[in-house]
């Protein structure tokens, strides 16, 4: 791909002022919008690769503008937010957004937040069934799990928890999402159904359980399947 | 009483009753002050045996009062309190009515009072009723002695012409009697007889029929005995004074036992209602604000008089609001138009009576500084409230002017305290921010100047530089956050969203995200398989752990922290152990106050905050945090959790997956 375009929209003067120069060193087209009217408008007329919304913009909601943006656009959005704002975080995932970064961050986490949400819109095309990351090898046409050539045994809900992270790898997945794929309707509201699968599925995969390296826990928000 | 096989009509409070493990215990409730005590008796009997327990009123036509019925509702609402399913009842005879309703909820005791029998035939009558039960039932009586007499019975709108004919055949029966005794000891046999009749008329249905009976009785014996119609009969007229004498003292000792019987009644009704006064004391003293003042007063005197209640207070400026806010309250007049003590220079309301005007009944809420505002009662029907319960209602507005009172004061004390306690914190966060805002912030403005030079620093120092920039502000950022989120807790505005959650997830999370801005870490986790879900805000408590474990780290960092945790009956305990230098006994419990450091921490750039969050949050879980010497040397944080509420459905179980080509 040549340089990817990237949509920014943020009304924080300064914030832009750190975005857009890190942004373009990278190798990044950059556009910007103060407000989500405008926000809108460039997302149509242009249609970036991806999109960094800030949830808190003067003139209309965060999750209006993720709404709007997601009626006709299935390009990857990364919600930027202030600390707290769980709530809103999480309706915006469950909204479609892909994956959220808490103000204040750092330009790492930025571009790795970046880097997983275009190759995750990459990946979507290629449909590839096989996930390898670290030690734990996922092949989703088999059904098969290992860790370093060994097969770990799941139950047929561990795996589908499991298939469902992957089928995120590197993006959060809010519980609502999983409790949803895993468990359908009945596990709406059973956050613990998922504590207890997690804990598990973490006793059988992870080296160390209190040292997570797969499965990370976004507090108040779900899980992430870390495929660095 | 005593008419078996008539059908009881019911009417219940409860359309059925819930299923219960266990039958319950019956408890027969009447209308007297008394009748309290079996309340309580029937709440420990249930408590005892580890059963439900029902409270019944039974109540027979013409036999209560609309006064005692009232009563009867107040003791009904007592049980309620006390954890009684009740039932109003509505038979024949008060046994009728118990077998109906001990049958229908299948109960396995039956608790009566035991009065004081008034007779010979009220032995038996009582006898009879209980032994009715006790086979009909098939279980066991307890009686409870009462020592008062029960409350005789009252005639409401009887037939007139019934109850002249009663006396018409009783007085017969009296004059068939006399006469046979006439013809066998003379004379002297008639005065008894016929005073055993009045006497029996004057208490059965009162003065109003004794006075014209004996009347009668000695016109007839002077018209039929006196003139000699029955040749054999002297005619004497000292007999008739004799029988006339007689009959005049069998009526005044009727009168008598009349005027004890109304006087023990009345004496009854003010037990009643000083108990009364008192229980609805007891609910309005467990208040804290105006409107649970309003909703117990409402309650209570819905139980009273079946009759809506509002307290009509000041509200904001010049407006006055109704309390409880629902339902709607009949309009009423300005309560500043009704009340003239209401005006700005009232001094104290007069004790006045109850106002009666809008289909409503009004009373002023007066309290000891002035009104507190007026309650407003509404009968069914518009009724007014009877003259006889002016008392009673006055009483209970009384009562609820002196809570609505104290619940002001009390908000007065509180703001007050409140307001102290900020202007404090205020101090005291100004000047601990203002220093530790400071530094951070100067390091970072020296840093960006220099930088900006014009003459070109050394790539080393300018990456130096750079790093510090990104340091600094990262220890404001974090300095900022835990000012916010202890502002927050402490302010109650932070709403606890516990999740039964697995301990190991939340101490995973907190490791790592320690370990992504320090590097690895030697931290010892020590959690057992075996620990259960626990309720707790996972955001929050991961706060806690990094709180716990980054001081640890702080105060001893060659030496490995360790975090235990195991389950105690009905708590979860954690323990975040180092080999620091430990804290001195005289600190253990100041550390976890605001912007306390220790002496010797004064320069470690420490904020003296991440304590004091630790505190607050483990406060809002309902938990407790203290800190020990670790025996051996180096500190000991101890965090204690309630494992409350009913943990959730567990999930279901399952079997392992059969993978297609892995070995069994």
């Amino acid at each position: 791909m040549s340089q990817p375009l990237i949509l920014i929209i943020e009304d924080e003067a300064s914030l832009r002022r750190f975005l857009v120069p890190t942004l373009a060193n990278n190798d990044y087209q950059v556009l910007t919008a103060a407000n989500g009217t405008d926000g809108l408008a460039m997302a149509r007329t242009h249609n970036p690769d991806i999109i960094l919304l800030d949830l808190g913009l003067p003139d209309l909601e965060g999750g209006k503008v993720l709404q709007s943006l997601r009626q006709w656009s299935r390009k990857p959005i990364i919600i930027i937010s202030a600390r707290n704002q769980e709530k809103d975080k999480v309706q915006a995932l469950d909204l479609g957004a892909d994956d959220y970064l808490t103000k204040p961050f750092g330009a790492e986490e930025l571009l790795a937040r970046i880097r997983v949400a275009l190759r995750h819109a990459t990946q979507a095309v290629l449909d590839t069934p096989v996930l390898q990351c670290g030690a734990l090898r996922l092949d989703l046409e088999r059904r098969e799990v290992t860790m370093d050539g060994v097969p770990v045994r799941l139950t047929p809900l561990e795996y589908r928890l499991l298939e469902a992270l992957a089928q995120r790898a590197g993006k959060v997945a809010t519980h609502a999402q999983l409790l949803n794929e895993v468990w359908g309707p009945v596990g709406a509201g059973q956050t613990h159904y998922l504590r207890i699968y997690m804990g598990t599925l973490r006793r059988k995969i992870e080296p160390d359980a209190t040292r997570p390296r797969y499965l990370l826990t976004e507090p108040s928000i779900g899980y992430r399947l870390n495929v660095d | 009483m005593g008419h078996h096989g008539t059908n009881p009509a019911k009417e219940s409070a409860l359309s059925d009753p819930p299923p219960v493990s266990a039958d319950p215990i019956l408890v027969a409730l009447g209308s007297e002050a008394r009748t309290l005590r079996m309340v309580h008796t029937g709440f420990r009997m249930a408590r005892e045996q580890g059963r439900p327990w029902v409270a019944v009123h039974v109540e027979v036509p013409d036999w209560e009062t609309a006064m005692e019925k009232d009563q009867a509702r107040v003791w009904l609402q007592e049980a309620r309190d006390l954890g009684a399913e009740t039932a109003w009842v509505r038979a024949s005879t008060v046994s009728d009515g118990l077998i109906a309703e001990g049958t229908r909820r299948k109960v396995a005791q039956v608790v009566m009072g035991k009065y004081r029998p008034a007779g010979p035939w009220d032995r038996l009558e009582h006898t009879r009723a209980q032994e009715a039960i006790r086979r009909t039932l098939g279980v066991r009586i307890v009686a409870i002695p009462l020592d008062t007499a029960r409350a005789g019975s009252v005639q409401g709108g009887a037939d007139l012409l019934g109850i002249v004919l009663a006396i018409g055949a009783l007085l017969g029966v009296c004059t068939i009697f006399a006469m046979a005794l006439y013809t066998v000891v003379g004379f002297p046999g008639v005065p008894p007889v016929f005073a055993l009749g009045v006497g029996f008329i004057a208490h059965r249905w009162g003065r109003a029929f004794s006075v014209p009976a004996s009347f009668a009785v000695v016109l007839a014996f002077a018209s039929w005995f006196i003139p000699g119609r029955f040749p054999y009969l002297p005619g004497d007229w000292t007999n008739g004074l004799y029988l006339a004498g007689a009959l005049i003292l069998v009526q005044m000792v009727v009168l008598l036992v009349d005027s004890l019987h109304r006087e023990t009644r009345s004496l009854r009704r003010r037990e009643a209602e000083t108990l009364l006064v008192m229980l609805l004391g007891r609910a309005l003293g467990r208040c804290s604000t105006a409107r649970e003042v309003a909703e117990v007063l409402a309650e209570r005197l819905h139980g009273l008089f079946q009759a809506e209640a509002w307290m009509l207070v000041p509200g904001e400026g010049d407006t006055w609001r109704q309390l409880p806010e629902a339902p709607e309250a009949p309009p009423s007049p300005r309560p500043s138009e009704l009340l003239p003590q209401f005006s700005d220079n009232a001094t104290r309301p007069e004790p006045f009576e109850p106002l009666f005007m809008n289909a409503c009944t009004y009373v002023a809420l007066a309290g000891q500084g002035g009104a507190e505002g007026l309650l407003q009662l509404s009968l069914d029907g518009g009724r007014p409230l009877l003259q006889e319960s002016w008392g009673l209602f006055q009483s209970l507005a009384v009562q609820g002017a002196l809570a609505l009172e104290r619940v002001r004061y009390l908000e007065a004390a509180q703001q007050a305290r409140l307001d102290t306690e900020s202007e404090r914190m205020r101090n005291t966060l100004l000047g601990a921010v203002s220093h530790d805002l400071r530094t951070p912030l100067a390091a970072i403005q020296g840093a960006a100047s220099s930088l900006l030079l014009p003459e070109p620093l050394p790539e080393e120092t300018r990456t130096d530089l750079l790093a510090m920039i990104r340091d600094e502000s990262e220890r404001l950022a974090r300095l900022l956050s835990d000012l916010l989120d202890l502002t927050r807790l402490q302010s109650g505005t932070i709403r606890i969203q516990k999740e039964w959650q697995l301990l190991d997830e939340v101490v995973g999370a907190a490791v790592l995200r320690m370990e992504a801005r320090k590097g690895p870490l030697p931290i010892r986790v020590d959690l057992p398989e075996s620990l259960p879900l626990v309720p707790l805000d996972g955001a929050l408590m991961e706060q806690v752990l990094i709180n716990l474990l980054s001081n640890a780290h702080r105060h001893a960092p060659d030496s490995p922290v360790e975090l235990r945790a195991w389950e105690e009956p009905g708590t979860i305990q954690m323990e975040i152990a180092d080999r620091g230098p430990g804290i001195p006994a005289e600190f253990h419990q100041r550390v976890f106050d605001k912007f306390f450091r220790m002496p010797k921490d004064l320069k470690d750039g420490g904020v003296g905050l991440g304590l004091a969050i630790c505190g607050a949050i483990v406060k809002i879980h309902g938990g407790a945090i203290w800190v020990e010497d670790r025996p051996g040397g180096g500190a000991r944080f101890r965090v204690s959790l309630p494992l409350d509420g009913l943990p959730p459905s567990p999930c279901e179980t399952e079997t392992l997956l059969p993978t297609l080509d892995a070995p069994p």
